[in-house]
């Protein structure tokens, strides 16, 4: 139970969709989402795949607790290969898509090939089928959602790219409920690449556990008990704006390309302006918490902007104007835009425009080039062109790479390592490349009680964190619900019948880590690439209680080794034989 | 019985169907749940709307058989009468009765008193009025 045991295929090159057994051994090693997605993809990608060709693929997962009344559950995993970088991508997406696709008779849904044509896949309980697309072409996600719910129903809930997707913009996302985004590595390029527009699902099945009562019981004691409480409610009251100030206080707010640690602008972006323009909250489905800020500020309004596109988006470009971040963020939503990728690559630009490297007419705190970026992105068109390349790209063209805020080609998000030496560990050595979802250790140190400028004890910090949430965002869960692998597996029991042991979760966490490593080992990527930019290991901190704070380059190489070793993987960062017979991954 | 909805609690969660269902239907689905409450952008604004049973019993009038009874506004459907012909869910003003494909109407209830969708919502948008 807690799974309906059916996979959708869907070749795009030759239109044929089937529909097949879940792989029961697989879900039982790697439970769903990103774990799943990843087994699948691992096993049946060639090493070396082109990730734009027909050769790439594309898995959207629910996990055993989606559908049901588990809180915090109603996200959607995204799996395939990253076109920005090559590795493992793993995103996910929040609405309700994710319920709705298991109530359409599916858990997962593995996309192939490449279509001829534009089209887009209805799923209708049970039955899918392609439909021609081209009057969605060239529209945005929030017209496109429209046109999709005209033509399928209110009830139906959509999955779709902007014209950044078509036009295979590297960083471009998949949207869902106009807002929400599974937004980092490329996803949308891949939909694009393979000229699918949109996915729409719609189902009136249902979801059943092997034991209600017992799932009911223990799952609204976690929810009053566990969920509702302090620890978790800041989701509700503030939502990640309120990492701003903490942010700016820890000295870890990225600010001017990350040339500075705090902002004068800060309270501008910060979540009490947020809370002045907030006109709702919104939720995913089954989330008692509601992190969604439904803002309205001036002429622009969006759902957001999270603490991710505040910084990235604000601070760190220099932009100390909320409505232009809100304007900045709806943007990006409709053309199906990355907002992390986005704004790192304005703020990178904007930089070398200061060093006098190359000027693509950004400027620091320039709202109107600002804002005008994003389409031209999109689009290609004009300096968007170059700008499409990210970070990494427009470094290796015109230079700068000391201060090209990314690895393994994916940009940093929002956390100054220089204040937070763990997440310097967590950004070099997350699959995916500079990521806060693998593991987010500024919690324990920049905003807790851990020292942030030691690398002490953060090796094994930052492994147990990427275990764990590994292993959540298989099951699905939300990153917000900070829960036990103990609380894990009392609701995972009753929905499985069979008693579910921590211990098996958190190993099934490090098999899933492994397992992303091994993918990327295979496409090529060795230890080397585990590596900051230069300016983390040379240039000191300015501003906030870290200043003239670098992560010293021998400490950074230090941690990374004891990582390694802690990990049972070899010096060049190879998973050794006996890790993989433990973690039953030979 | 009553229950009460403030929409400016509401974040569209749908644990409440969830509920709904599961405890009633002994599945989670919320096509099934008897109740509807929606969270949605329109129109360039987020609208939340509640569909609830009100108590009125208009199904009670509209039932051909008599099937459906109501004691201080809650209805209860005597199966082995009902016909499955739909007319309760027709009449209901609310559109909350489901007919399912087994063609028995699924009515709200009260769960006898304590409404699950009530001891579900995480923000205090639903209640119940005796």
């Amino acid at each position: 139970m807690g799974y309906i045991n059916s996979v959708l295929r869907v070749n795009l090159t030759t239109g044929e969709i089937s529909r097949e057994g879940l792989n029961r051994k697989w879900a039982d090693l790697y439970y769903g989402g990103k774990g799943l997605g990843i087994k699948y993809l691992y096993q049946e990608l060639e090493p070396g795949t082109d990730p734009l060709s027909d050769g790439n693929k594309i898995i959207l997962l629910t996990g055993p607790f989606t559908g049901t009344i588990v809180p915090c559950s109603g996200k959607l995993s995204v799996v395939t290969k990253s076109p920005l970088n090559g590795a493992a991508l793993d995103c996910s997406v929040g609405g309700n898509i994710a319920g709705e696709l298991k109530y359409a008779g599916y858990d997962m849904v593995i996309l192939e090939g490449k279509s001829p044509e534009p089209v887009y896949l209805v799923i209708e309980d049970g039955e899918a089928s392609l439909m021609e697309a081209g009057f969605l072409w060239g529209r945005g996600t929030l017209d496109t959602e429209k046109e999709l719910l005209k033509l399928h129903g209110e009830g139906a809930r959509v999955l779709s790219i902007g014209p950044a997707g078509e036009n295979i913009i590297p960083y471009a996302c998949l949207t869902s409920e106009l807002y929400r985004q599974a937004g980092r590595g490329g996803a949308g390029a891949v939909f694009g690449s393979k000229n699918i527009k949109a996915v729409v699902v719609r189902g009136t099945g249902g979801v059943g556990v092997a034991d209600m009562p017992g799932l009911l019981k223990a799952a609204q004691k976690a929810m009053r008990e566990d969920l509702l409480t302090d620890t978790n409610l800041w989701a509700y009251t503030d939502g990640t704006p309120m990492l701003v100030e903490m942010s700016q206080n820890s000295g870890i707010l990225p600010t001017r390309n990350f040339q500075q640690a705090t902002f004068e602008g800060f309270e501008s972006l910060a979540s009490p302006s947020m809370q002045k323009a907030r006109a709702g909250k919104k939720a995913c489905l089954s989330c008692g918490l509601g992190c969604g800020n439904y803002t309205v500020k001036g002429a622009a309004r969006v759902e957001g902007p999270e603490y991710e596109t505040l910084s990235i988006g604000g601070s760190n470009c220099g932009i100390a104007d909320l409505e232009a971040v809100v304007k900045f963020n709806a943007l990006c939503d409709d053309l199906g835009l990355d907002t992390i990728s986005m704004g790192s690559t304005i703020a990178f630009a904007m930089e070398m425009t200061e060093k006098g490297i190359k000027d693509l007419g950004l400027r620091f705190g320039d709202v109107s080039s600002y804002l005008e970026a994003p389409e031209l992105v999109a689009f290609r068109k004009g300096k968007g062109m170059e700008l499409a390349l990210g970070v990494r790209g427009l470094s290796e063209r015109y230079g700068g790479r000391e201060f090209a805020m990314q690895v393994k080609g994916l940009e940093f998000p929002g956390y100054e390592p220089r204040g937070s030496w763990g997440m310097g560990l967590a950004y070099a050595t997350a699959p995916r490349g500079a990521c806060h979802m693998s593991a987010w250790p500024v919690a324990e140190e920049a905003y807790g009680e851990r020292d942030p400028y030691t690398v002490e004890g953060k090796a094994g910090l930052v492994a147990d964190l990427q275990h764990y949430n590994a292993l959540k965002f298989s099951l699905i869960l939300c990153d917000f619900w900070a829960l036990s692998f103990d609380l894990m597996a009392e609701l995972l029991t009753p929905i499985l019948g069979r008693e579910v042991a921590a211990g098996e979760l958190e190993l099934a966490g490090e098999r899933i880590f492994n397992l992303l490593r091994l993918f990327n080992t295979r496409e090529g990527f060795t230890g080397k690439d585990d590596t900051l930019p230069d300016r983390i290991f040379n240039q000191g901190l300015v501003g906030g209680p870290g200043a003239g704070k670098i992560l010293p380059r021998e400490e950074f190489t230090k941690m990374l080794g004891e990582y390694y070793r802690l990990r049972g993987w070899d010096a060049n960062g190879i998973p050794e034989k006996d890790t993989l017979i433990r973690l039953e991954l030979t | 019985m009553k229950l009460a909805f403030e929409a400016e609690k509401c974040i569209g969660c749908r644990l409440c169907h969830l509920a709904c269902s599961g405890v009633k239907e002994n599945i989670f689905n919320p096509s099934l749940s008897r109740l509807k409450v929606a969270s949605e952008y329109l129109n360039g604004g987020l609208v939340i709307t509640a569909s609830l049973c009100s108590g009125c019993l208009s199904c009670a009038e509209a039932c051909p058989t008599g099937a459906i009874s109501g004691e201080n506004g809650v209805p209860v459907v005597d199966a082995d009468i009902c016909t499955g012909c739909g007319e309760c869910a027709n009449a209901c003003p609310e559109g909350v009765i489901v007919m399912p494909p087994d063609g028995r109407p699924r009515l709200c209830d009260f769960c006898g008193g304590e409404p699950v969708c009530v001891q579900w919502c995480p923000q205090g948008a639903l209640t119940a009025e005796v």
